[in-house]
């Protein structure tokens, strides 16, 4: 069995996983909800990539930089996307009970998941461009340009992140909020526009996921999301949910586990399945 | 004190709904007793919503199209035949929910049926009600385990694509074959099937492995594969994940021979896989009207009803209902018990994968797969 290999798929699916779940924590760290619509934010940026990438597929031309454009654009969208959500959903059910929001949670997600499949049919679309280029071989393993260049993009994202909630004006305003956000209020902290705040960061790093999904591995679908969202609600809790650290680590653990999962249980002669593994840890 | 009244009002609302549901039922059941009504009422259970949407409206249009064929032609002993179609969601709850609703429409022939694993509880619901169940796509041999009576199909079964699939990778593999599903019952059956004859004809299968539907990297199976030596591998899920593994396989560098089941057997996979990726693939698939001589026609008259093309089971559902309105003709009435009967004693009545006889089990005598193979952006006849 070729270790490096597993250990290289497992970091890249990781690295995915990490982005969605950060989103998820930060929303539970701050308001204590659980968004399930937030896989399906994902799979919103994965369309909006989509969209600007045919509208604008000419102006841009293919390869990398035209990438990180798309990107840019298609996290912004998610991002007010995301806003707009709390603004329409969550916002008005502040002080009903927990239960209630988490309906309209799943609410919201069957809205988007639909509202997609309306807007641009049921059947899976193909990305314009794809990202298949150069291979790398480390020892007996590989790795291909597009997945270590994925990967340095997200932990570029993460990084920016955890810098934005650790130094800034704006991520104390977060951390103060997750312990009191009554306190935060009487002390003159703008709660709503820190919340608005944190679901736009949320919503562009899972948009950021999707657009790399859908450049990747090419296909896109309106319930792409829904997986992923486990998965990345597995991840935010292997962490410990509201960690943002602790969510980026879950998440590459997670991303391990089924990577070496598949071939271990496989070996041993019991028909495998990556998610058995990664929902049964 | 407002928790009681709560309580109470909640009690008295569902008792209120339980009253009215009852009502609903026995009015239902009054009309269905009936046998003068002018229409023939086909009911159609397809995936509108969830992650085979895009199968709902090819089954659909391939059905009105037989419907509105045979009421030009003035109907069944002047009767017309009208079509009312339900969400399956290749969903077990939603397609029951489907089911009780097309029971309870009156609906007098089911010629629905697209997910094996959806499918699976109508049968129940259909066969209370006394319903036939002609069932155009869903081919899993779970639906045949309890032998019941009012159940058709009119799609060759997994037993016989395993056979036509097992003969041919004992043609094409020397190392070893890696199998591979989706964890839904119409692809666990293939695979497991397939091994069974795999085993019975002497070729090793190298390696099963389970995906999740619905996922977008499949690296842990791609790398299992690579790991088994296998030279062949045997895909037996839907288009959408098997165009995503067949694009990663290759990019791992894989050079063996790939061949995917019916359910994969579509324009989208070619896409999503990449064209230079899926050249040469293989497929089993029952006989659809590019395969079949004289198929032209019906292609261009469909294009021409609905401004696109027929798509997996199209024609099945076309089939479905023409073996339907041939049944209720035959039986000179719309009882089920009759029908089934009917149904039972056709002999040779033509359809898309040849003359139709249903053997004991309710199954076609004559199972038609054939093996395609991916030319250009297209699955050709392999020769």
């Amino acid at each position: 069995m070729n270790h490096l290999q597993l250990v290289l798929s497992g970091l890249f699916v990781g690295s995915f996983y990490a982005l969605v779940a950060l989103g998820y924590s930060m929303v539970y760290g701050i308001i204590k909800l659980l968004n399930f619509a937030h896989g399906d934010l994902y799979m919103v940026g994965a369309f909006a990539g989509f969209t600007v990438l045919s509208v604008g597929a000419g102006a841009l031309g293919g390869g990398f930089v035209a990438l990180i454009v798309i990107m840019i654009v298609a996290m912004i969208a998610t991002g007010g996307f995301g806003m707009l959500l709390e603004r329409v959903a969550y916002r008005p059910l502040r002080s009903a009970p927990r239960l209630s929001v988490l309906i309209t949670a799943v609410g919201a997600s069957f809205a988007l998941e639909y509202g997609i499949a309306v807007a641009f049919g049921p059947t899976p679309e193909v990305y314009p461009v794809g990202v298949q280029d150069g291979t790398l071989h480390i020892a007996n393993a590989q790795v291909t340009y597009a997945q270590l260049a994925m990967t340095a993009i997200a932990v570029v994202l993460m990084a920016a992140l955890d810098t934005l909630v650790r130094t800034t004006r704006s991520g104390r305003a977060m951390r103060a909020i997750s312990q009191d956000p009554k306190a935060c209020l009487l002390m003159g902290v703008n709660v709503d526009r820190v919340i608005s705040r944190t679901f736009f960061i949320g919503s562009a790093l899972a948009g950021a996921a999707g657009v790399m999904a859908g450049a990747y591995y090419g296909k896109i679908d309106f319930l792409m999301g829904f997986v992923i969202g486990l998965k990345a609600f597995t991840a935010a809790v292997i962490g410990g949910i509201g960690n943002l650290r602790g969510a980026v680590l879950g998440a590459i653990v997670l991303g391990l586990l089924e990577s070496f999962g598949v071939p271990t249980s496989a070996a041993s002669g019991v028909t495998s399945s990556r998610s058995a593994s990664s929902f049964s840890s | 004190m407002t928790i009681i009244r709560r309580g109470t009002m909640t009690a008295a609302v569902m008792a209120l709904g339980l009253t009215l549901a009852a009502c609903g039922g026995s009015l239902t059941q009054d009309g269905s007793g009936k046998d003068d009504s002018d229409t023939i009422k086909l009911g159609m259970l397809t995936p509108l919503t969830g992650s085979s949407a895009a199968i709902g409206p090819h089954m659909k249009d391939g059905a009105r199209l037989a419907v509105d064929e045979i009421n030009a032609k003035g109907g069944i002993d002047g009767r017309k035949l009208s079509l009312t179609v339900e969400d399956e969601a290749c969903d077990p709850k939603t397609a029951a929910a489907g089911a009780a609703k097309l029971v309870s429409a009156g609906v007098r022939i089911s010629v629905g049926g697209y997910c094996s694993s959806a499918t699976l509880p109508t049968l129940s619901i259909f066969e209370k009600a006394h319903i036939p169940m002609i069932i155009p796509a869903a081919n899993s041999a779970d639906l045949l385990a309890e032998q019941r009576r009012n159940v058709f199909l009119i799609n060759g079964t997994g037993i016989q694509q395993a056979q036509a699939a097992a003969a041919f990778i004992k043609a094409g593999s020397s190392k070893g074959v890696a199998l591979i599903d989706d964890n839904t019952s119409y692809s666990t059956d293939i695979t497991k099937r397939t091994g069974d004859e795999l085993g019975l004809l002497g070729v090793k299968v190298a390696d099963h492995q389970s995906v999740t539907a619905g996922e977008s990297d499949y690296s842990g199976a791609v790398n299992a594969v690579l790991g088994s030596k296998a030279d062949f591998v045997y895909w037996t899920g839907y288009y959408q994940e098997g165009g995503l593994l067949i694009k990663q396989l290759r990019a791992a560098g894989y050079k063996g021979r790939i061949m995917v089941a019916d359910g994969s057997v579509d324009g989208k996979l070619i896409e999503i896989a990449g064209k230079s990726n899926v050249q040469g693939v293989f497929a089993t698939m029952t006989q659809t009207p590019q395969t079949i001589p004289g198929g032209e026609a019906w292609v261009a008259t469909y294009k021409k009803k609905f401004g696109s093309e027929p798509g997996p089971y199209s024609t099945q559902a076309y089939d479905a209902v023409r073996v339907a309105a041939e049944a209720v003709r035959a039986a000179g009435s719309t009882d089920g018990q009759d029908v089934i009967e009917a149904l039972e004693q056709i002999d040779g009545f033509e359809i898309f994968s040849g003359p139709l006889n249903f053997t004991l089990q309710h199954t076609l005598s004559v199972g038609g797969f054939d093996i395609l193979v991916v030319e250009d952006d297209d699955f050709v006849l392999e020769k």
